[in-house]
């Protein structure tokens, strides 16, 4: 079952991602338990977790979200490439913190990105999925976690 | 400290032979360099009177030679010349003779003498000065002078003849007499070089085993220190010594490095190891502990039992740039030496593999019991009821994650949703509690005691609310893990052979959760109250079966509110009863009837009744009305603060009570169905509530 430290390691890895990529810490809403379908935004991020622990945690963020932080970030490429390429890095960024953390015990996925389409989500068998609200400027995303 | 205590010994005994040696050597080099000394002075004196020997015969044979010159009218000046210088040197060296010491007194006194008996022969012919010849010019013959000067030459010569082998008997006395002394002072010298050698040879000898032995113990030493240095780098646990200012020594084992991730410790303070590990009033503690162990009166079992650092949880680095938490054990010893205790031994082990496996082990223990609790509770219940509330709290807690789910990114709105899952975690506790479900009851008392403690912050962010999703899913995965318990419990019940026969008993009692359930739960519940708060009541329950099936749930909750209430406030124990002249065993009483359109519950206990200033107390400690509002409140309005939510008079958390979140849910459920509530009491005797609801739009009752 997943453990307080574990779901904090996956929200700080995410907030601090804003606080050094745009120099704008973002905040966190209140969390609840997924029911039913995962609502995706635009783009979404996923590591999947396997070995000791089996699970899957993704970042999913809506186009406008991803627009601002890119000019935060002083980019000027807004395509669909540069989209993809941001939430996989936000994603390979909670990877890091993941293994940082929590080293061998967790064997972890290159990030895969998705966008548009409806992701493949293997969620492990009796885990259920932790939704935590990722608030930036006036913009939400979503970090789900669900983790054995 | 044996080494060392030998190696001591060792070099002072070394620094002592080389002493000797040294004091040896100087010794006998200046008794050396004295005798030698006085040897050459005897060889000197020898060499004189070994001349001195020659000098009687040299004398007689220049008196003679002198006469001879007379007798043949010879020139005689030069002989005069050479017998006078004889004389002088005689005279000379026999007077540095006698004033040598140790001669041999007699041989000298005697030479002496005889010597000194020459003067009166000798002066005479020294002393004449004049021609002894007249010469004529035929011949030449003695002169007048020359004749007496001849006779006191002849004089001499026949006194030297008959003198000059005693006298010369005597000076070779004195000489044997100076060869002895000096034989002897050779002979000393010579001991004294062969007992320097033997002496230097001896204390050489030792010196050189000394040094050997030192050789050897530094050898030892070096080995017992490659050996010691072998086993700090290999022990598992963390050694070090402390002194008096609580400072860590030159030495310490190398699993210290792995387990404060530092590698030098030597000189630092116990107080420095802690800090930024440990919260500051554990510090604080681990200070004052180590402090109290210099105390030459501190018992060490005794210390032992009170040490604050048995199991420490410190916070480190993972060595991956992340923090990890790992749990230490220190233990203490005290080196003492003559002075009193020298240095504080600590051992430190990492026992996090340990403490975690033996929280595992509680925590399985804890939910083998509570699963065992669990099967007796479903034993003792009715399946349908249990399926009811499993029901029920399913969408209680589906309720709560709606609640949860509400976007929020204020404190203020996450204020809001602390008081809505208040009061859904309330009914639920309370509905485990009556079904004594009592894992179910205290994880949602658990998941209580979170939201109380949001309650109190001045500032709710997202953060504070992971904590509690978390319990959430817990006691979601219980509540699953229940249901399937039941519905095996169930098909046990519907295989067992003769259901008739145990239909009797409460356990598998089946049928329809109607208000006979609700009564019997009520009844179960009651019993248990009275238990768990040492009360003792009887519970009496009336007009159930008229009450609509849709007012049931309301119904249930705000009875179950009450009973808990009655008990926990109400009913005074037997001991407060009978001060009060009253009955032992309180009463409490439930009835459900018709009224006119709609429907009237009547609660009541003979218990201590309500105070209304005890009420305003306690709405005042609780921040609900301030001081100055408490004042105008009638005692009417007092009653009423029971419905307000967070009221208690409880200042202590249970798990019946103190939570204020109460009468406020019973008074929501009621204006929920429209009815209404109202109280009334008399201190030291009864409460009574009366809730009046309206007709319900389902008119089927049970």
């Amino acid at each position: 079952m997943l453990r307080e430290e574990e779901l904090k390691t996956f929200v700080d890895g995410t907030t601090r991602y804003f606080e050094v990529a745009a120099q704008q810490p973002a905040t966190i809403g209140s969390p609840y338990l997924l029911e039913g379908e995962p609502a995706m935004h635009d783009y979404t991020g996923m590591i999947n977790i396997t070995g000791k622990r089996e699970g899957v945690v993704y970042f999913t963020a809506p186009r406008a979200m991803l627009t601002v932080l890119l000019m935060k970030m002083q980019e000027s490429d807004f395509s669909h490439e540069s989209m993809r390429d941001l939430v996989g890095e936000v994603a390979n960024t909670i990877s890091g913190n993941a293994r940082r953390d929590f080293g061998h015990d967790f064997v972890i996925s290159v990030p895969s990105v998705f966008a548009g389409e409806k992701p493949q989500i293997s969620q492990p068998a009796g885990a259920r999925a932790f939704v935590i609200p990722i608030h930036w400027r006036s913009h939400s995303a979503k970090l789900v976690v669900s983790l054995t | 400290m044996l080494l060392s205590g030998v190696d001591r010994n060792r070099r002072l005994l070394t620094a002592a032979a080389g002493f000797l040696l040294a004091a040896v050597m100087g010794l006998v080099l200046i008794i050396g360099f004295r005798l030698a000394t006085q040897i050459r002075g005897n060889v000197g004196t020898l060499q004189r009177a070994s001349e001195l020997e020659t000098y009687p015969s040299v004398v007689s044979q220049q008196l003679t030679a002198l006469r001879e010159r007379l007798d043949t009218l010879e020139y005689t000046g030069h002989v005069h010349a050479e017998l006078a210088e004889s004389v002088r040197g005689f005279d000379r060296d026999f007077a540095a003779l006698e004033r040598e010491h140790d001669l041999d007194p007699a041989a000298m006194h005697a030479a002496t003498a005889l010597w000194h008996s020459y003067t009166p022969v000798l002066t005479p012919v020294l002393a004449y000065h004049g021609e002894p010849y007249s010469d004529t010019a035929t011949n030449s013959s003695l002169s007048r002078s020359g004749r007496v000067f001849y006779a006191h030459v002849r004089r001499a010569e026949l006194f030297a003849q008959a003198n000059a082998a005693a006298l010369h008997r005597q000076l070779a006395a004195v000489s044997a007499s100076l060869q002895a002394r000096t034989a002897a002072a050779a002979s000393r010298l010579r001991w004294l070089l062969s007992g320097g050698v033997l002496a230097v040879l001896l204390l050489g000898l030792a010196a050189a085993y000394l040094q050997l032995a030192r050789a050897r113990g530094e050898r030892a030493a070096r080995e017992a220190q490659e050996q010691t240095r072998d086993i700090l780098a290999t022990v598992r646990e963390g050694f070090f010594l402390l002194d008096a200012d609580y400072r860590i020594g030159a030495v310490w084992s190398k699993a210290l490095t792995h387990m404060f991730g530092r590698e030098n410790f030597a000189g630092l303070s116990f107080e420095e190891l802690l800090r930024d590990k440990v919260p500051p009033e554990t510090l604080a503690t681990a200070t004052k502990f180590i402090k109290l162990l210099w105390g030459e009166r501190a018992h060490e079992n005794l210390m032992k039992s009170i040490n604050p650092l048995g199991q420490l949880e410190v916070s480190m680095d993972n060595g991956r740039g992340g923090k990890e938490t790992r749990y230490l054990q220190f233990d203490f010893h005290r080196v003492t030496g003559p002075k009193g205790v020298k240095h504080v031994l600590c051992a430190v082990g990492d026992i996090t593999s340990s403490v975690l496996l033996s929280r595992e082990l509680h925590e399985a223990q804890e939910n083998a019991h509570s699963q065992l609790d669990m099967m007796v509770s479903m034993l003792h219940s009715d399946p349908l009821q249990i399926g009811t509330f499993l029901d029920s709290a399913s969408a209680g807690l589906k309720h709560i994650n709606a609640i949860l789910k509400e976007p929020a990114r204020s404190h203020a709105e996450f204020s809001k949703k602390l008081a809505g899952l208040a009061r859904e975690l309330h009914a639920m506790k309370g509905e485990a509690s009556a079904l004594n479900l009592m894992s179910i009851a205290q994880r949602v008392h658990h998941l209580e005691d979170m939201v109380a403690q949001l309650k109190g912050r001045s500032e709710l962010t997202g953060n504070d609310f992971l904590p509690m999703v978390l319990k959430l899913d817990e006691l979601l995965a219980h509540l699953r893990g229940v249901r399937e318990m039941t519905l095996r419990l169930t098909a046990l019940r519907d295989n067992a052979p003769s259901p008739e026969a145990t239909l009797s008993t409460p356990a598998l009692r089946i049928g329809s959760s109607g208000p006979e359930e609700l009564a019997a739960t009520l009844h179960s519940l009651a019993r248990k109250l009275a238990q768990d708060h040492g009360k003792e009541f009887s519970l009496t329950v009336n007009g159930l079966a008229d009450c609509p099936r849709s007012y049931l749930s309301t119904v249930k909750d705000c009875l179950i509110q009450m009973l808990r209430n009655s008990a926990v406030h109400g009913i005074e124990t037997n001991e407060v009863r009978r001060a009060g002249s009253k009955a032992a065993g309180g009463q409490v009483r439930v009835d459900f009837r018709r009224a006119g359109a709609g429907y009237e519950l009547l609660f009541e206990d003979d218990g201590a009744g309500l105070s209304p200033e005890t009420l305003k107390e306690a709405a005042v400690r609780k921040n609900i009305i301030t001081a100055e509002q408490a004042a105008q409140l009638d005692n009417r309005a007092a009653l009423a603060l029971i419905f307000k939510p967070g009221f208690s008079t409880r200042s202590e958390v249970s798990m019946d009570a103190g939570r204020g979140t109460g009468m406020d849910v019973v008074a929501k459920a009621v204006y929920g169905l429209g009815g209404k509530i109202g109280v009334s009491t008399n201190p030291g005797r009864f409460t009574r509530f009366k809730i009046a609801l309206p007709a319900a739009s389902e008119t089927a009752v049970a």
